[in-house]
């Protein structure tokens, strides 16, 4: 956790510290924005960190973004996974390589710092009601999309729009079904009413879908991000341009190419040759070759990504709940983490919010150690001798855990049958279905979320099928808490609810792990994907 | 005669073809999963599955779509992609071409290079030419691609930083730059395709020589060279030219692990990406190339055959 970049490090802002008169105003606006939100959102804990940011970047010496961006110069990232099903759709983005070319080509209403906290990117100001029911965001003036029309409320509006509605396909549906309604309440001014309070709004408009979009079409390449698109093929590579026209400083590099190296092994050799300077998930097998070759390096982001094993608590035996204690008590994480995972990764605590969720992470729940007296103890209260285990690599290092785990159930006389299934049609056929199961979540942006979407009763994704009526009642009452304290002290009872009471084991959080040729500098740390979150396009540049 | 012959020939190959149509789509059809259920992955609920799969008309029963799918075949029409929605054959046209690209290089540095070592080995049999030949093609035909790639690839890329380690294809390089991006995939199949060719050709002519009409010539005190260049070669082009059609064949559609480790976009990757996605109607159109690939140079190398063996016009 020491390892955890410095949270006031804030990407989105990064270029600006060589303060140009165009670049003043650009701060000063920033840091407008953090008064007028700290006015309404001081119930918001996360708001002291955003002024901190602010201010540290006008005492222009203090701040993490020494170095001065260079101008110029190209680079090509390859991602992991790309195919004919490559996306210009927002609203159907689901792969790092879609989530990229997202970034580089749209703005969101909000960008997320590395922190997470919202920062203000074509919404100048978020502002919510007395209790958050309601969001009111002013839309940046003059921003123009690459067809050279100009950005209205009706876009966002209209961008907003899609992911709500029975036919909508958006792979945020069901996250923004929170909004209502989205109305245009001026040219430049849109409203959106809330279902229910909803303190974490602007943090969700930043996510890799919540992309603002021409109206009437779907995305098409025409946004209004740094970079434009050149040309796109699915499955093959992108290639963009530096967006001369952006509304702020914009991107350093002139061009960049963006594809996919499948091969796990032909991607790192493609990296540590010079011919992509960014490469993404490497292999646990490869670090050592990464971290020993000179020129490039391994970035590794703790991040909330985790691998678990779901105990189905409507099944047998997860329903016991001594069983799944014992499934707990087996689990030897220290050496999940420095064996499996090499040293990148976080012990986790059988709940999945971590350090990197920021002020929301119960730190004074206590951690679960390894003990197999106890995991023997509540395996023969449970009356429970052997289980059967569907492990698929879903993750780095989630069938290793398994067979570690398999090891240390057989020491103490527990048979844990580890039944390997390829990731290919897993999530159709066993998640969900069988008892035992392996998981993966990626990392949501708040606590709120990423506990809702598998906890909350009756969720769509409840993976454990535990269902607790207190659990779905502070998921709802924490979102209208502005006081941090009694905030803070929700998020730890839910916390504490899922490590003692759900079904879900988790050993382990895996590190964000890629690699980076040394001449590439100013890579945002966001912990939410690949590369910075995919934050790069716009604030990476190259030092020659 | 022998138009009757090749017509029967292609008929063959017709049938062939629809017969692998049918096993091809039934195999698509019983994999485990569906296409909607892959596209959403982990975040499919029973709502948006029912919704993406009625969009991609995946609720009517399997032979009325086989039938759609073959009229549109023969049609020319090869659909859409599930997962992209563009059309497969823009999918397919771009990385066919540079599988053929790839193919043809190869094909062309290698048939005139496995032919001469080959005929060089079995004009002098127990040489250390022929010894030197036949120990370097045992060596290599027993040694896996991805193998000869990945070697490659260490010492050529990343130790000594000759060649790219990808066949990136931006689109705009000069020939000296294709030349390079290219030059490890080339290597590796020429490597992989020579040995086995070179192998066969010397076989083939060896086992002619051991016929009685060689041994005629070689009374007749008809220089060796000769007898192989004129008697032999012709008798044994047959077997050469079915092992050349074999070679040519795997070169369109087994690459892929080659197209993998270089990072190559042809036509065998995108049928992994097919696979992975479950974009049916793409496997679908990739598989049929494929066998169409095979069955047409089977035809060609038959007729080949054929026109160099007047033996094979008689049906017995």
């Amino acid at each position: 956790m020491s390892k955890r970049v410095d949270p006031k490090f804030n990407p989105a802002l990064t270029s600006y510290n060589d303060l140009s008169q165009k670049d003043k105003e650009l701060v000063e606006d920033a840091i407008r924005t953090g008064y007028s939100r700290r006015s309404v959102l001081k119930l918001l804990a996360a708001t002291g960190v955003t002024l901190a940011t602010a201010q540290n970047l006008l005492s222009t010496g203090g701040s993490a973004m020494a170095a001065t961006p260079k101008k110029g110069g190209s680079l090509i990232m390859s991602s992991n996974l790309h195919g004919p099903d490559d996306q210009l759709d927002p609203a159907l983005f689901t792969s790092t390589i879609d989530y990229t070319r997202g970034r580089a080509t749209y703005n969101s209403l909000t960008q997320l710092g590395n922190d997470l906290a919202p920062q203000p990117e074509l919404a100048t100001e978020f502002l919510p009601n007395d209790d958050a029911s309601e969001w009111t965001f002013k839309i940046r003036q003059g921003v123009k999309f690459h067809d050279g029309s100009t950005l209205t409320a009706d876009d966002v509006v209209y961008s907003m729009r899609r992911h709500q509605g029975e036919a909508s396909k958006s792979v945020i549906k069901s996250i923004m079904a929170t909004v209502k309604e989205w109305k245009k309440t001026g040219e430049y001014e849109v409203k959106a009413i809330l279902e229910s309070p909803n303190a974490d709004l602007p943090v969700l408009l930043g996510l890799f879908q919540s992309k603002i979009i021409k109206v009437d079409s779907d995305g098409g390449g025409n946004g209004t991000g740094p970079f434009k698109m050149d040309s796109f093929e699915p499955g093959v590579k992108s290639v963009h341009s530096r967006n001369a026209d952006y509304w702020r400083e914009g991107a350093n590099l002139d061009a960049i190419e963006i594809t996919a190296i499948t091969d796990p092994v032909a991607r790192v050799n493609a990296l540590l040759s010079g011919d992509v300077q960014l490469a993404t998930q490497i292999d646990p097998k490869a670090i050592r070759q990464v971290e020993s070759t000179d020129g490039v390096s391994l970035s590794s982001i703790p991040a909330g990504l985790y691998m678990g094993i779901c105990a189905l608590k409507n099944a047998s035996p997860g329903e016991n709940d001594d069983f799944v204690k014992g499934l707990q008590y087996i689990q030897d994480r220290e050496r999940i983490v420095s064996k499996i995972l090499k040293g990148h990764g976080t012990v986790g605590n059988d709940q999945p919010i971590m350090s990197a969720h920021g002020a929301d992470f119960c730190s004074e729940l206590p951690q679960r150690e390894y003990d197999p007296d106890k995991a023997k103890f509540h395996f023969k209260k449970a009356g429970i001798s052997s289980a059967e285990l569907y492990a698929a690599p879903v993750v780095a290092g989630v069938v290793d855990a398994c067979l570690l785990a398999q090891a240390n159930c057989a020491k103490i006389g527990f048979d844990l049958q580890v039944k390997r299934v390829p990731t290919d049609g897993y999530w159709g056929a066993v998640w969900m279905k069988e008892p035992l199961n392996t998981v993966t979540w990626n990392m949501r942006p708040t606590a709120n979320s990423q506990l809702a979407i598998q906890f909350a009763p009756g969720a769509a994704w409840n993976d454990t099928f535990w269902n607790n009526d207190r659990m779905g009642e502070l998921l709802k009452t924490s979102l209208s808490e502005l006081d941090p304290a009694k905030r803070h002290a929700m998020y730890c009872e839910m916390q504490t609810l899922v490590h003692e009471n759900s079904g879900m084991v988790i050993p382990a959080h895996v590190n964000i792990l890629d690699g980076i040729n040394d001449k590439v500098k100013g890579m945002p740390t966001v912990p939410l994907g690949q590369l910075g979150g995919c934050e790069w396009p716009e604030f990476a540049w190259l030092d020659a | 005669m022998m138009m009757k012959m090749v017509l029967r020939r292609i008929l063959i190959g017709i049938g062939t073809l629809w017969v692998v149509s049918v096993l091809v789509f039934i195999g698509t059809s019983i994999l485990p999963g569906d296409v909607a259920q892959i596209i959403l992955g982990q975040s499919a609920t029973p709502e948006t599955l029912a919704a993406l799969r009625a969009e991609l008309g995946m609720d009517r029963p399997w032979f009325v779509r086989y039938f759609d799918w073959l009229g549109n075949l023969v049609t020319g029409d090869l659909g859409t992609s599930k997962a992209g929605g563009a059309s497969i054959s823009s999918l397919i046209a771009g990385r066919l071409g540079n599988t053929m690209f790839l193919a043809g290089i190869v094909a062309a540095i290698s048939i005139p290079i496995s032919v001469a070592l080959g005929l060089l080995a079995a004009m002098y049999p127990g040489t250390w030419l022929d010894r030197i030949v036949t120990f370097a093609t045992l060596s290599l035909i027993s040694v896996p691609e991805f193998f000869i790639a990945t070697f490659m690839v260490l010492i050529l890329a990343v130790q000594l930083h000759w060649l790219p380690a990808i066949a990136y294809l931006s689109g705009n390089e000069s020939g000296w730059q294709l030349a390079r991006a290219l030059a490890m995939p080339v290597i590796t199949l020429v490597i992989v395709v020579s040995a086995q060719m070179i192998r066969m050709t010397r076989a083939g002519i060896l086992n002619v020589m051991n016929s009685p009409y060689i041994e005629m010539a070689i009374l007749k005190g008809v220089p060796r060279r000769r007898i192989i260049l004129r008697h032999a070669l012709f008798n044994a082009i047959g077997p050469i030219v079915n092992v050349i059609a074999l070679n040519l064949a795997y070169l369109v559609s087994g690459v892929v692990i080659v197209e993998t480790i270089f990072a190559y976009p042809g036509l065998a990757k995108l049928m992994i990406d097919g696979v992975q996605t479950r974009d049916l109607p793409l496997v679908q159109a990739c598989a049929i190339i494929f066998c169409a690939t095979y069955v047409v140079l089977i035809l060609i190398a038959d007729i080949a055959s054929i026109l160099s063996n007047p033996r094979l016009r008689q049906p017995k």
